[in-house]
């Protein structure tokens, strides 16, 4: 991921100021435009890195007598409490609850890895002894319902959907009703792609949601995808309630950077990451540990608190 | 009053150091519209390098004249050297009495089958006659995905339109199997059956699998295609540099061949989920040398187009 990557970069360009004898305006710039750089390839939406850019810039005062180690100090823990903005939306994901339904809806963008992710969670549960099943709500795309029902079926997953009824509001509805009869505790709802410039997906969108009133929406986002990821993140967050993100397609090249945007627009955390097409390459992902390792420094929360 | 006059309008050699604020912000705006870093640096360069030492003209000012120069280099960069023109080439190979076969990679969930149907509807609407081969045996669905797609096309396009001929048909043989070998079988069967062209749909993969990319470039000797075209989607950021230059390394040095066949052209889908950050249609020329082809612009058949290069250079410059 993004910042695995980065932590190299990052600890050299921090190293540049160790090395310098001064620190002043020009070792500062010098260090940003290297850690920019080092963001912007991984894709990180171009706004957030001019903000962490400005902020690191604003907490140093050049004017001010104050001894170098104090400077360093001051500019190191202002870098990384800005990178830890970008992973960390300081708010807990949901926790199912073991005993009742969860009702678990996945939104995003066509193509994103819904569908594929849908069941390797609903597995992922299933696999620690929770009653998981699957329910089709996309009737859009050619082949969806066949594609969920064969890796279900291959998971011997419960599922629900149909060939006929072309209303997703009406399957989701039904499959969620029924399941919650049979007491099923993690059901999974998968819905078709959809992106923010069409109005009548968003609002069908809208509707699923108002019908089967999830307990979490998890928008799953591809970690190819560049400087268009924020707005639409954004505009999901806008229509429906999105609670956890999931970035997919992480055993590629792509570091994730753009994907990781989804987190400030949503104010969601990442919950899990895809690393391959089948259906265990799904890892769970807890926001701080990672940050901790990918610093690889022990007292970073104590330098951040001061 | 005659040094005054010419310290107002008289002309300036333009230097790296004027250029460097006006570029660095040139930089930032085509990041901003999702061009691959690496790339915007480059146009960047080329642009300084191609300016510096110029004389900046009595009423320009440098703002407008690296902008003008970029313009030039964006249109440039997506104009192409080579017309793909599809429809003659199927006539000169109806002419031959082969069908004319095309396929298509990219990376996973990019709207290869989608927009591979989306190009049969136009095929079919040119009156040509279109066999599907069903290569991605793995994906779930994949081959149902393909077989609704040919009922439908066949029911907007039904045989009594055409001389009771039906216009696409699909050749799948399920999952699991040697994507190469049902190409080879597709292509075999176009043949003797007359039909106009043959389209092969891939599986998804990533452009560092080996195995899997092995399979590709072994599908694509194997079959000679007419044409390979790589589908990405307007989403994608840096990566659309390395996808590409991996995926045409991949099928050179995979292929064992002295004369490889790579990339021929590009599809790039999505087109209508980016707004205005259209700078992914820069980085895949830009990489490839190679044209868009066609553009996807939504999820049903008539969402086909072609790239108008002046449209997307005013929206990059905007
Ligand atoms: N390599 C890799 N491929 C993935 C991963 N997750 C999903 N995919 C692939 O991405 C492609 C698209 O996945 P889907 O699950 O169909 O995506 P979707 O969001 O349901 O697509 P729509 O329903 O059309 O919007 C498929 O080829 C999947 O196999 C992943 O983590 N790694
Ligand atoms: N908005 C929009 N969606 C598109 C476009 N092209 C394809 N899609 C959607 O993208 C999703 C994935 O399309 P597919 O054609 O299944 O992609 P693929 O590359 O064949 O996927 P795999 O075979 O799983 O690798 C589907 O939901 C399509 O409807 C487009 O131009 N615009
Ligand atoms: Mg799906
Ligand atoms: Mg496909």
């Amino acid at each position: 991921m993004v910042l695995a990557d980065l932590g190299r970069k990052i600890t050299s360009a921090l190293r540049s100021l160790s090395n310098a004898t001064v620190i002043n305006e020009e070792v500062l710039n010098a260090m940003l435009k290297e850690i920019c750089a080092a963001l912007l390839e991984s894709d990180v939406n171009i706004r957030l890195v001019k903000q962490l850019r400005e902020n690191v810039k604003s907490v140093i005062d050049f004017d001010d007598m104050a001894g170098g180690l104090n400077k360093r100090r001051m500019i190191q823990s202002a870098v990384f409490k800005e990178l830890i903005k970008l992973v960390d939306p300081g708010v807990k994901p949901y926790q199912p609850v073991k005993g009742r339904p969860n009702v678990i809806m996945f939104v995003g963008l066509q193509g994103s890895g819904k569908t594929t992710t849908c069941t390797k969670l609903a597995y992922h549960y299933m696999k620690k002894g929770w009653k998981s099943c699957l329910v089709c709500a996309d009737t859009f795309r050619a082949g969806a319902y066949d594609q969920l029902k064969q890796n279900a079926t291959k998971a011997r997953i419960p599922f629900y959907g149909s060939y006929t009824e072309v209303d997703p509001v009406v399957i989701a509805q039904e499959g969620v009703d029924m399941f919650k009869a049979e007491n099923f505790e993690f059901i999974v709802v998968d819905t078709s792609g959809r992106h923010k410039q069409e109005d009548s997906l968003f609002e069908e969108m809208l509707q699923v949601s108002n019908a089967v009133k999830p307990d979490n929406i998890i928008f799953v986002m591809d970690a190819s995808i560049g400087q268009a990821c924020e707005a639409q993140a954004r505009a999901f967050k806008e229509k429906v309630d999105v609670g956890s993100v999931i970035i997919t397609k992480l055993d590629g090249h792509a570091k994730g950077g753009g994907a990781l945007s989804a987190v400030a627009a949503t104010q969601s955390p990442v919950i899990f990451i895809g690393t391959g097409e089948h259906i265990d390459d799904l890892e769970p992902f807890k926001t701080k540990p990672f940050i901790s390792k990918l610093l690889g420094l022990g007292d970073i929360e104590g330098l951040i608190d001061k | 009053i005659f040094s005054l006059f010419k310290n107002l309008v008289g002309s300036k050699t333009i230097s790296e150091e004027d250029m460097a604020p006006v570029l660095d912000k040139m930089r930032d705006h085509l990041i901003a519209k999702n061009v691959a870093s690496e790339i915007a640096g480059k146009l960047c360069d080329s642009v300084a390098a191609k300016l510096n030492g110029k004389v900046l003209g009595t009423f320009e000012s440098l703002a407008n004249t690296v902008k003008a120069s970029l313009t030039e280099s964006l249109v440039q960069i997506l104009s192409p050297r080579r017309r793909v023109d599809i429809l003659r080439d199927v006539y000169e190979s109806q002419k031959q009495k082969r069908p004319y076969v095309m396929s298509f990679c990219g990376v996973n969930g990019v709207g290869k089958s989608t927009n591979l149907a989306k190009i049969c509807f136009w095929l079919i609407e040119n009156n040509f006659r279109v066999l599907i081969a069903a290569c991605d045996t793995f994906r779930a669905g994949a081959v149902e995905q393909l077989r609704t797609h040919m009922r439908h096309l066949n029911s907007i396009h039904p045989p009594e339109k055409h001389g009771g001929l039906q216009m696409v048909q699909l050749y799948e043989k399920g999952y699991g199997k040697d994507a190469a070998g049902i190409a080879l079988e597709a292509i075999n069967h176009a043949r003797e059956a007359g039909i106009d062209v043959v389209m092969i749909d891939t599986a998804g993969r990533m452009q560092d699998n080996e195995p899997l990319m092995r399979a590709l470039a072994k599908l694509i000797k194997v079959n000679e295609p007419d044409l390979v075209l790589f589908v990405g989607e307007a989403l994608v950021g840096n990566e659309a540099v390395d996808q590409l230059v991996k995926f045409n390394q991949a099928l050179a040095d995979y292929s064992a061949s002295e004369n490889p066949h790579t990339i021929d052209g590009i599809v790039l889908t999505k087109f209508d989920t980016i707004d205005d950050k259209v700078g992914a249609a820069i980085s895949m020329t830009y990489i490839t040398g190679q044209p868009i082809v066609f553009i996807g612009t939504g999820q049903t058949y008539a969402d086909l187009k072609t790239l108008n290069v002046k449209a997307v250079v005013s929206i990059l410059m905007k």
